[in-house]
């Protein structure tokens, strides 16, 4: 079908997304955009989840770290933006989200928020809660893996 | 007007005070309330930590207790020691009495378990200074039924303080840096759900103006409420 004129085209919001999980999680640009529109059809139904049209566009993610693009509706980046904090798991691996800024375009959404560190991974083996224990460290920060699942640490906790 | 969030750290949490730090810093909160529970306390350096990652510590405690006679034995212990105190709720007997004793400073989601609240626990509340807490952590992360109670929950008490003009406070409970939520996410939350921007905003910084307040009140300079040393004080 022939594609809309410029001005009836819809206006997007392009959010950039900080992600974080622990270094064991894994999942895809697949599973987030499933887990995006789960939240948003959770918390705003499917009436606003529908109004806000939540598409993932970009979607890095690997050892524990990774950002994302996620296109809303204008208007609706504040619903958004709401659907977006309700992301507490993604299949099962839970994670932390924050959103780092909302741009008009995707090339200003990249240039701005996306991009910002290359981190270096490295495993190393630290003292946590009197046992001995192997840790992934990136930036400072550490996460200790316990008997089952991690810890969140930082340099701090091991001077 | 600084924000700031309270969190369970480690062994109470998965996550150390250190790394809830780094990332309370990443995500523009200017402060931490670590209010682990009673039996899971944690040890940290509080300067140490403020240092590294330009954000505020604040000791606290939330006591976790079976009954009111428990709870009032633990206010005793730790009211000195901690900077602010709550109380974790959830029952109408621990609701009450929370909210009946000036050394409480905040009651833990009240309406989590079989708790519940009502017009006499709300006036209570205005009347000794207990803020009531608005926990978000259910929302947040869980779906279906429970999210659904978890919402009437919030809306039944939003009323009862709104009517009564309770002071509260507002939390998203995280008991690990990825449980954690900027301020603006929580505040979106919060308009989806029927509260306004400025009263998720405002919650969030009540725990700063607890904290500035009894920080003043245990140093050593406090003699009491509107008293102040004054310029005639020393003797000729």
């Amino acid at each position: 079908m022939k594609h809309l004129p410029k001005h009836l085209r819809p206006r997007w919001r392009y959010i950039a997304v900080g992600l974080e999980a622990w270094p064991d999680a894994d999942f895809d640009r697949r599973d987030f955009q499933r887990s995006v529109w789960f939240a948003a059809q959770n918390l705003l139904g499917d009436a606003g989840s529908a109004d806000a049209d939540l598409k993932v566009l970009q979607f890095e993610f690997g050892d524990g770290t990774g950002e994302a693009i996620v296109r809303a509706r204008h208007g609706h980046a504040q619903q958004a933006r709401a659907a977006l904090a309700c992301v507490d798991e993604i299949r099962n691996d839970p994670v932390g989200l924050r959103v780092r800024g909302i741009s008009g375009t995707v090339r200003a959404c990249e240039e701005k928020y996306l991009g910002a560190d290359g981190q270096i991974h490295d495993e190393r083996k630290v003292v946590f809660g009197d046992d001995q224990r192997s840790a992934v460290e990136r930036d400072g920060l550490l996460d200790v893996r316990t008997d089952s699942t991690f810890a969140g640490a930082t340099e701090l906790d091991f001077e | 007007m600084p924000v700031y969030e309270g969190v369970h750290a480690h062994p109470d949490g998965d996550s150390t005070v250190a790394r809830f730090a780094a990332t309370a810093a990443e995500y523009g909160l200017d402060g931490v309330v670590v209010r682990n529970h009673s039996d899971a306390t944690a040890d940290y350096d509080r300067a140490r930590i403020a240092e590294e990652y330009g954000v505020d510590m604040v000791d606290a405690i939330e006591i976790r207790a079976d009954n009111p006679d428990v709870a009032s034995g633990h206010v005793g212990n730790y009211r000195p020691k901690q900077t602010i105190l709550a109380l974790h709720g959830g029952t109408n007997a621990l609701n009450r009495f929370a909210v009946e004793s000036d050394r409480v400073d905040v009651l833990a989601h009240p309406m989590r378990e079989r708790g519940d609240f009502n017009h006499v626990l709300a006036k209570a509340a205005v009347e000794h200074g207990v803020r009531v807490e608005f926990d978000l952590a259910r929302v947040l992360r869980n779906d279906g039924g429970p999210r659904v109670q978890a919402l009437q929950d919030l809306r039944k008490l939003r009323e009862l303080v709104e009517k009564y003009d309770a002071p509260y406070v507002v939390s998203a409970n995280p008991r690990s840096h990825l449980q954690l939520r900027a301020p603006r996410e929580l505040a979106a939350v919060g308009e989806a759900i029927g509260f306004s921007t400025d009263q998720i905003r405002q919650g969030l910084e009540e725990w700063a103006v607890l904290a500035e307040r009894n920080r003043e009140r245990m140093s050593d300079e406090f003699i009491a409420p509107g008293v102040k040393r004054g310029r005639y004080e020393e003797e000729p």
